[in-house]
């Protein structure tokens, strides 16, 4: 394996009596693209969110490039290089395209010593990195509310791949995309880890997580099920990873 | 449709508010004899200075998606403090600074200061023990002028220093200096909020507070900014309240929310957050400001007004409706 870029080492996340994760231990290597899989409820968006400065974990800890790691707001995971795509869109439906895609890190210059938008540099990086992943917008000047949820999700998507940064978090990102939207999604990804980004992608859908993946890991009921590479498994020793053994069979999977 | 209409009924619908201006002040000096002079126009500018400053920073926490109710009363009590102490008549205390023009820097920074708190103890509790900005502010509302009432006894301070007063006397083309002062703050805040990306986060906060945060910006420490200049902004509205009545009474500017609230909704800013533009909020401004004219030229009850501006605010809701219809077709 790859030098490990992100280690979780026993993150674990109650909530009062509830414990969502029970003690989480898997590595992302650079340039790793990681799966995670499991059921609805497993822990997979909370695990996410807590490597992405969303929330705290309430024990554990994390090494980030060897580091001792712990973002308390998405502005410091952003800061070592944490991208996220969340399942809900977090998109500002307010604004333009250009806006959204520059949320947060706005091209500014100075004038008269006060930072002033460059909206002319902001809309030419917008317009190549949509172009050179086969987006089409109208314009980049239409509010982000008259488009629709394949071109919405093209943006964030877009956004990840142009600020790349170390690690990038991906949840469920191909939920509103068509097939042929989620063959470059797809390719995106592998894209980006082919530059040593590591990727983390939660996904439901079985075939795109062996698609894309060097590595599954499978979290149920809050601790990690299964972690193996891609090419020494398969989807059905996936699924009963993700059921449990003793549920196999209980009832149709995947 | 072709893109060219598109865009031309694009550009109707984000300025109406600007075109109902212009249709109101065509109809009302074809209507009515003598609204068609240059000094009733300039006396509807200068009418609006002080509602007009307020509603820069109503309109902002608004579009942030919050509100801000206390804005009337915090004015208020910085047109107070300003009043007692550079006030010689009354329960003024006749400060005397030398040299005299000191005395005008010195009081504005009192208003902006006594405002700022206001707006940051709103801001705090805001952000900080998360409860609802309505309540926040309906609280900073009653509670502001109540201080008002006590520092005051009831009583008022009258005679504000003549170095200050030159501020209401003082005319540049035609306009007062205080009118300057609230178009300066107009162009200026406009600017901020189109260009730099404060303003722009300020926007997108109102549009997607979940969205912005994770997006790395700080939504709290902007939240309580956009709180503060609220409050700051409402110490100048009540610094230029204190010149125009040359001096504080304690129920000074009762009523100017509404009106605040009525130039800001009819504006096109949003309750929602995330939508509305600074100018338009000035026209609103000017829109009110005009019909009041109308009506005391035309000689009706000034009671009139109110029902008037509620029909109005009525009227801005009804056709923000509309205008979304439109757009929605248009996409």
């Amino acid at each position: 394996m790859s030098e490990p870029l992100l280690v979780l080492d026993n993150v674990a996340k109650n909530y009062g009596a509830i414990k969502a994760l029970k003690g989480i231990s898997f590595s992302i290597g650079k340039g790793e693209v990681v799966a995670l899989l499991g059921d609805n409820g497993a822990g997979k968006s909370t695990l996410v969110k807590i490597i992405a400065g969303g929330l705290e974990p309430t024990s554990g800890r994390m090494l980030f490039e060897g580091k001792e790691f712990l973002a308390k707001s998405p502005a410091e995971a952003k800061a070592a290089g944490i991208e996220t795509v969340y399942q809900d869109l977090s998109l500002c439906t307010n604004v333009d395209v250009v806006a959204n895609f520059f949320m947060g890190r706005e091209i500014t210059r100075k004038f008269l010593g006060v930072p002033v938008l460059d909206e002319p540099a902001m809309e030419q990086v917008v317009e190549k990195a949509l172009a050179s992943a086969g987006t089409r917008i109208p314009s980049l000047r239409t509010n982000v509310e008259h488009l629709s949820g394949g071109q919405r999700q093209a943006i964030e998507l877009n956004r990840f791949v142009h600020f790349g940064g170390k690690l990038v978090l991906l949840d469920e990102p191909f939920a509103a995309l068509g097939v042929e939207q989620t063959r470059r999604g797809l390719d995106m990804i592998r894209q980006v880890a082919s530059q040593g980004i590591g990727v983390v992608i939660i996904t439901h859908i079985m075939p795109q997580a062996f698609q894309v993946a060097d590595r599954i890991v499978v979290i149920r009921q809050g601790v990690v099920a299964g972690d193996v590479a891609r090419n020494k498994t398969s989807p059905d020793a996936v699924i009963n990873m993700i059921t449990g053994e003793t549920l196999a069979g209980a009832g149709p999977a995947g | 449709m072709n893109p060219r209409t598109r865009h031309a009924l694009e550009f109707v619908l984000d300025n109406l508010v600007w075109f109902m201006l212009v249709f109101v002040l065509v109809v009302f000096s074809i209507s009515i004899p003598n609204y068609f002079q240059l000094g009733i126009f300039a006396n509807i500018i200068e009418a609006s200075s002080v509602l007009g400053v307020m509603s820069i920073g109503l309109a902002l926490v608004i579009i942030t998606g919050h509100m801000d109710l206390s804005v009337e009363s915090v004015a208020a009590l910085s047109a107070m403090a300003v009043g007692i102490l550079f006030c010689s008549a009354g329960i003024g205390l006749g400060v005397q600074l030398h040299p005299e023009w000191l005395m005008v820097p010195v009081s504005l920074l009192i208003g902006l200061v006594v405002g700022g708190i206001i707006g940051a103890i709103n801001g705090y509790l805001v952000v900080k023990v998360k409860m609802s900005a309505f309540i926040i502010t309906l609280a900073s509302y009653i509670w502001v002028r109540g201080l008002v009432l006590v520092i005051s006894g009831g009583r008022s301070a009258q005679d504000l220093a003549p170095a200050i007063r030159w501020f209401g006397i003082q005319r540049l083309l035609g306009l007062p200096l205080t009118a300057w002062i609230a178009i300066a703050c107009f162009v200026v805040f406009s600017l901020i909020m189109a260009k730099t990306p404060f303003g722009r986060h300020l926007v997108m906060i109102g549009g997607n507070e979940t969205a912005t945060f994770r997006a790395g910006i700080r939504v709290n420490r902007n939240l309580v900014i956009a709180f503060v200049l609220a409050g700051a902004i409402a110490g100048l509205a009540g610094w230029l309240l204190a010149i125009r009545t040359s001096g504080a009474t304690a129920n000074l500017g009762v009523g100017l929310l509404f009106n605040a609230f009525a130039a800001v909704v009819i504006g096109g800013v949003s309750l929602k957050g995330g939508v509305g533009t600074l100018p338009g909020v000035y026209a609103g401004v000017l829109l009110l400001s005009a019909i009041n004219t109308a009506i005391n030229l035309m000689g009706l009850p000034a009671n009139f007004t109110q029902v008037i501006h509620g029909l109005l605010v009525l009227a801005a809701v009804l056709l923000d409706a509309f205008k979304q219809t439109i757009r929605q077709r248009l996409a």
